[in-house]
């Protein structure tokens, strides 16, 4: 069977869709910044309330030892690094120029995703060694105080805990992180190739 | 407008000159930049979902839109990308070609051969269903190639080679 020269633009042409009126569309870019909102003031906020929390032992309890102290800022100083760095690289997309043609497009997104694997990675990494590193000079004061095998119980348990972090959380965290911005980066450069093709 | 001594000495034009208001724009891209999502996602209610958000990014930097390009290729550049874009959510995002499946069923009145196009477009890589999308909206080619960031000559050639892939699907369907 001989199927006749399809007239494609006006098959295409055919196709309408009842247009949603214009302040559904507006409500919808409310909701849409109002849920971003949320969303960053609520990873912001279960964080900021454990290094207050930090700060009010500090000030409440008056800890005698330096190394508690700095025990406390290495902790907080996690914290925040985690905070800034996440913000930073979620905020990286609000760069990318939608009014670019699609080749500097996927650029763009490329160089952001390589940015954000980075990011992701080095602060993961940075933020478990402060972690560990202030909860074990913050327990320091307070494992003096107990006898020899307390000290050793509770410095095993935090030591336990702190190596299943590293080996084994850790990794596990920035593996899926990587697949996940791997994935992307894969395909972000196959529509690139395509482009390339001649 | 000012005129003193018989000249003209303030011709007042509006802050913004030859700017659309957005509700203008909507009203005379939303069929076409519906059209062109629908092209890349072959999924109605997702083709829809896509279009808004290009709405929105349009709605959102219009602000920052020089004259000095043309609105439509503009239009066109935020869809476009705002389609590329959907590969971080590919969990929501409909695998190609599922051959004319029951979402496309609740649609009203569409045809099957128009059914036919999409999927046959769905079958393309990304960037192919975006310059076959544009092209049949009868954008230019030189606005596709400025669309697409591939020179005019490269664009034509992708532009005929995509028809005659689609014209061979058709064909090999209607041999079936």
């Amino acid at each position: 069977m001989e199927t006749p020269d399809i007239d494609f633009k006006e098959l295409w042409a055919s196709q309408n869709t009842e247009q949603p009126n214009l302040a559904d569309l507006l409500q919808r870019v409310d909701r849409y910044k109002k849920s971003r909102r949320r969303h960053t003031v609520l990873a912001n906020l279960s964080l900021s309330i454990t290094a207050a929390f930090i700060l009010f032992v500090w000030y409440y309890y008056q800890p005698q030892l330096v190394t508690t102290k700095v025990g406390i800022v290495f902790i907080i100083a996690a914290i925040a690094l985690y905070i800034i760095a996440i913000n930073k690289s979620r905020s990286l997309f609000r760069q990318a120029d939608e009014s670019n043609n699609n080749q500097q497009y996927l650029n763009n997104l490329l160089e952001i995703k390589a940015k954000q694997q980075f990011i992701e990675t080095t602060v993961l990494n940075s933020y478990f060694a402060l972690l560990s590193f202030g909860i074990a000079l913050y327990m320091y004061e307070y494992a003096s105080h107990m006898t020899m095998v307390g000290a050793a119980v509770t410095y095993g348990i935090t030591g336990i805990w702190i190596l299943l972090n590293w080996f084994y959380l850790r990794p596990l965290q920035i593996r899926k992180q990587q697949a996940r911005l791997n994935g992307l980066i894969d395909k972000l450069k196959s529509m690139q190739d395509q482009l390339n093709q001649e | 407008m000012m005129i003193k001594n018989g000249i003209l000495v303030n011709w007042t034009i509006s802050s913004q000159p030859n700017k659309m208001p957005f509700e203008e724009i909507y009203k005379t891209y939303w069929q076409k930049v519906f059209r062109v999502c629908m092209g890349y996602a072959n999924d109605y209610d997702l083709a829809k979902d896509m279009a808004q958000e290009a709405f929105i990014i349009v709605w959102q930097q219009l602000p920052k839109f020089r004259n000095e390009a043309d609105i439509g290729t503009w239009i066109y550049r935020i869809a476009t990308n705002n389609c590329l874009r959907q590969v971080e959510r590919q969990k929501r995002f409909p695998k190609a070609a599922l051959p004319l499946n029951l979402e496309e069923d609740k649609q009203v009145n569409v045809e099957p051969q128009l059914q036919l196009l999409y999927r046959f477009i769905s079958e393309l890589s990304e960037t192919e269903r975006i310059i076959i999308s544009l092209e049949l909206e009868n954008a230019k080619q030189s606005a596709i190639a400025q669309i697409v960031g591939l020179s005019e000559a490269n664009t034509r050639v992708k532009i005929h080679r995509i028809k005659e892939k689609l014209t061979q699907k058709f064909k090999e369907h209607g041999n079936a």
